[in-house]
């Protein structure tokens, strides 16, 4: 429907062109009274006067939407204080040829056919610029199908042009011409979605610019009225009549224009209302997102609930103690809020959502005269726990609608939402910490165990260590002793992490303590205190500071390696496993001994013994805790005593590093895709004949 | 892991069945931890179905051996498992508990 470029060019010149025509042929035909020819005949004003319209039109419509965004004011605005002011114009034009009549008399009707077709030009000019300001507006945010019915009340005002040539227009079609478009005008009306986009303010100013409009199309119209009974010979009838059913229509459509924005003008509250919460909604959604504080939360949802409500007094009670209470409560005094939160816990009704908009006729609440007429308390909740509650007051009576009630809910389960939210990322920040902290005791730990492995030539010593959580329960440690001894302490505390690690820290406390020189001692060999000593005094430090349900089990082992011999206790661990070179024999030293912590008496020394042995060169001793032996296989089957005990028989000419790897190899593959339950370690020691001329 | 109770003139016999490890040790400790527990002269842990036993489960039993010996109730385990008597047996309580092999013995002692 829209025109080449061209043409649209070409719009503008025909519109002067042809208003010119119109004036040369009124003027023309001012001198030629009686038989006018050529330019002068009415039918070539007609003419002129309908291409003058019709080119005005095509150029209107086919100009940019002079409608920006939503600014509808703006519109009208323009509208007004462009071409409406025109008919100040025609108001001047009025005058001056009053004037010029005065001063120059013999050419009035020349200066009145002037005038006359000026005004009527700027007449069409305003009747286009508001036709298509109010196409802007009918059709903002409109259907296809009202675009095409627009087209169709286009094409009915197109046909009012064709009055102008009907010199005898029967009343009855005039009737249904203007009818039909006076209908299709009031259809159009009805779709005026813009006026609900507007506030208040903007309302009423929208209703003035429309008076103000009205004002300029009756300004017009007033002067066409005036001047009618002056046109005998100079107007042609045709013409009169088209510009007076202008003006008609135009009066009719912005009246139209006019009640459609007074009607609405009661809406203008309820549709600010909705806005108002939609905005706070979004206020509040976009707390969460920024990830502010817990108060800020509550100060939020506080404001937005009074705000949107119209609450005359409200306070908000957050059960918890540690936010600070400001900007909690707004035109109540505390006296009030007790004797209100004192009532509803009475009648049992606190904790819970209870709306009462007849306070002055509730009997508890008459007593109070608290000069409030409505009640309203919305609990802050989640599935979980009850948060607070938020209490709002109206001074008249049936104060809280539905539609209240409703946002408010939206509004304390959006909070209730974002302070679970906010509260998640603490915790999720707090056990962030937490494992970063655990990371630190597991580096600690770590630091605990012997990085260096003692090394001579009469022995061999491998280790392997691997915690099943950061930190773990198992140790071992090494010592060296005066007179070409080693002493060795293996153990597991019960349980796991970091009570665990404390105990094993404490336990290599102990070990280092208790290895000390005795400067009393009376001969060598009482300067340490041999294996089951060790543990009785290990089992009475452990006694203070070992959880009931908490116990330890360890063995300590004394090489001698001049003597070629060892001692050991074993305090409830696991048995040792040797291979005995001379004998070709693996098997474990089955002793009794009872763990540490277990027994907290003197009582303990009689459940400790020693067990002394003299090994030989080429003799392996494996020593490991239970979390090797009760490894889980597929089938939850433990790795087992035997299987170790086979393992040891496979491999025991080996290097003691190539032992604990085979070992830790076919460990592995026994408990492959098993999570690990235990810590594991694992040492194995392979004696060699001793060197007395290279060692120490 | 489940726990089954019996009580039969001053004998309580808790059945257990599964693993005891650290999640259903505190089960036990409940259980054991109930005061009429110690109204009994004696509380029979029957080990029968008893697969697994760590050492928060040992623990447990570790923790109430005191009380039960100061309230004179005897604790004795029956139809213990090789490898859960094994356990017990590295740690050192087959000295300080008493472990027999069946129920008739348990009841006896």
């Amino acid at each position: 429907m829209s025109l080449p470029p061209a043409l649209r060019a070409a719009l503008l010149p025909l519109m002067l062109l042809s208003w010119a025509l119109v004036l040369t042929s009124t003027l023309l035909r001012l001198n030629q009274p009686a038989a006018p020819t050529g330019l002068a005949t009415p039918l070539a004003g007609l003419l002129a006067l309908a291409v003058f319209t019709a080119a005005t039109f095509a150029y209107q419509r086919s100009r940019p939407d002079p409608l920006r965004g939503t600014d509808f004011v703006g519109l009208l605005r323009r509208l007004l204080l462009g071409p409406g002011l025109l008919v100040l114009v025609c108001g001047v034009c009025y005058l001056l040829e009053r004037f010029l009549v005065q001063e120059r008399p013999g050419y009035e009707q020349q200066f009145f056919a002037a005038s006359y077709t000026l005004n009527a030009g700027l007449f069409i000019l305003l009747l286009t610029y508001s036709t298509y300001a109010w196409r802007s507006l009918v059709l903002f945010r409109s259907s296809s199908q009202l675009r095409t019915q627009w087209r169709a009340f286009e094409v009915l005002l197109a046909l009012v042009l064709v009055r102008l040539f009907v010199p005898t227009f029967s009343p009855v079609a005039n009737f249904i011409t203007l009818g039909l478009i006076a209908l299709i005008g009031v259809y159009m009306s009805g779709n005026q979605r813009w006026v609900a986009y507007l506030n208040r303010r903007q309302k009423w100013e929208v209703l003035l610019l429309q008076l103000g409009l009205l004002l300029s199309l009756m300004g017009f119209s007033a002067y066409f009225l005036h001047v009618g009974s002056r046109l005998q010979g100079i107007v042609p009838v045709q013409q009169q009549d088209f510009i007076l059913n202008l003006t008609l229509m135009a009066t009719f459509f912005s009246g139209m224009g006019l009640l459609v924005t007074l009607f609405n003008l009661p809406t203008a509250g309820v549709f600010e209302q909705k806005r108002e919460e939609i905005l706070s909604l979004q206020r509040l959604t976009q707390l969460i997102q920024k990830g502010q504080s817990e108060q800020e939360v509550y100060t939020m949802l506080f404001d937005a609930a009074v705000q949107t409500v119209s609450a005359d007094a409200a306070w908000l009670e957050i059960d918890d103690e540690t936010l600070p209470l400001e900007n909690r409560a707004y035109n109540v005094r505390p006296e009030q809020s007790t004797l209100i939160r004192n009532l509803l816990a009475e009648y049992n009704l606190s904790q819970i959502e209870y709306l009462n908009n007849d306070l002055p006729n509730s009997s508890g609440f008459r007593t109070l005269d608290l000069g409030f007429g409505s009640l309203l308390v919305m609990p802050l909740r989640s599935a979980k726990r009850q948060y607070g509650s938020l209490y709002l007051l109206k001074e008249q009576r049936h104060g809280f609608d539905r539609e209240s009630l409703s946002i408010l809910q939206t509004f304390t389960s959006q909070t209730v939402l974002s302070i679970e939210n906010l509260q998640l990322l603490a915790a999720s920040i707090q056990s962030e910490r937490v494992k970063e902290e655990l990371k630190i005791a597991s580096s600690v730990q770590d630091s605990l165990i012997p990085k260096e492995l003692p090394t001579d030539n009469w022995f061999e010593i491998s280790s392997h260590a691997l915690a099943a959580k950061e930190v773990g329960g198992d140790f071992y440690d090494f010592l060296h002793l005066p007179g070409r001894r080693l002493a060795i302490l293996i153990g597991d505390v019960s349980g796991k992490g970091v009570t665990a690690a404390f105990h094993m820290a404490q336990m290599k406390g102990i070990f280092h303590a208790l290895m000390q020189e005795n400067p009393l001692a009376r001969d060598e060999r009482e300067k340490f205190p041999v294996p089951s000593k060790f543990m009785a005094m290990a089992n009475r430090a452990l006694v203070h500071c070992l959880e009931r349900s908490s116990f330890i089990t360890a063995a300590l082992y004394i090489i001698d390696y001049e003597h070629g011999g060892f001692v050991f206790a074993r305090a409830g661990h696991c048995h040792t496993l040797y291979y005995h070179s001379i004998k070709e024999e693996v098997s474990y030293f089955r002793t009794a001994g009872l763990g540490l912590g277990i027994i907290r008496t003197d009582s303990y020394e009689k459940h400790i013994k020693n067990q002394f042995y003299d090994y030989n060169p080429g003799d392996v001793m494996v020593i490991y805790t239970d979390g090797i032996v009760e490894a889980r296989g597929a089938n939850q089957e433990e790795y087992g005593e035997e299987r170790l005990q086979q393992m040891l028989e496979r491999t025991y000419y080996l290097e003691a590093s190539e032992i604990k790897e085979q070992m830790l190899a076919d460990l592995n593959e026994f408990s492959k895709g098993q999570p690990m339950h235990d810590d594991q370690t694992l040492l194995v020691i392979k004696f060699k004949a001793a060197q007395p001329e290279t060692s120490n | 892991m489940k726990v089954t109770q019996t009580s039969d003139n001053n004998i309580l016999t808790l059945s257990l069945d599964g693993e005891l490890d650290a999640s259903s040790a505190v089960l036990l400790d409940t259980e054991l931890n109930k005061p009429d527990v110690l109204q009994y002269q004696k509380v029979l842990i029957d080990c029968q179905r008893l697969n697994y036993i760590s050492s928060a489960g040992l623990g447990v039993f570790i923790s109430h051996l005191q009380r039960f010996q100061d309230a004179g109730v005897k604790l004795v385990f029956f139809n213990m498992q090789e490898k859960v008597h094994n356990v017990f047996e590295i740690l050192g309580l087959d000295t300080l508990m008493t472990i027999v092999p069946s129920q008739a013995e348990a009841t006896a002692v």
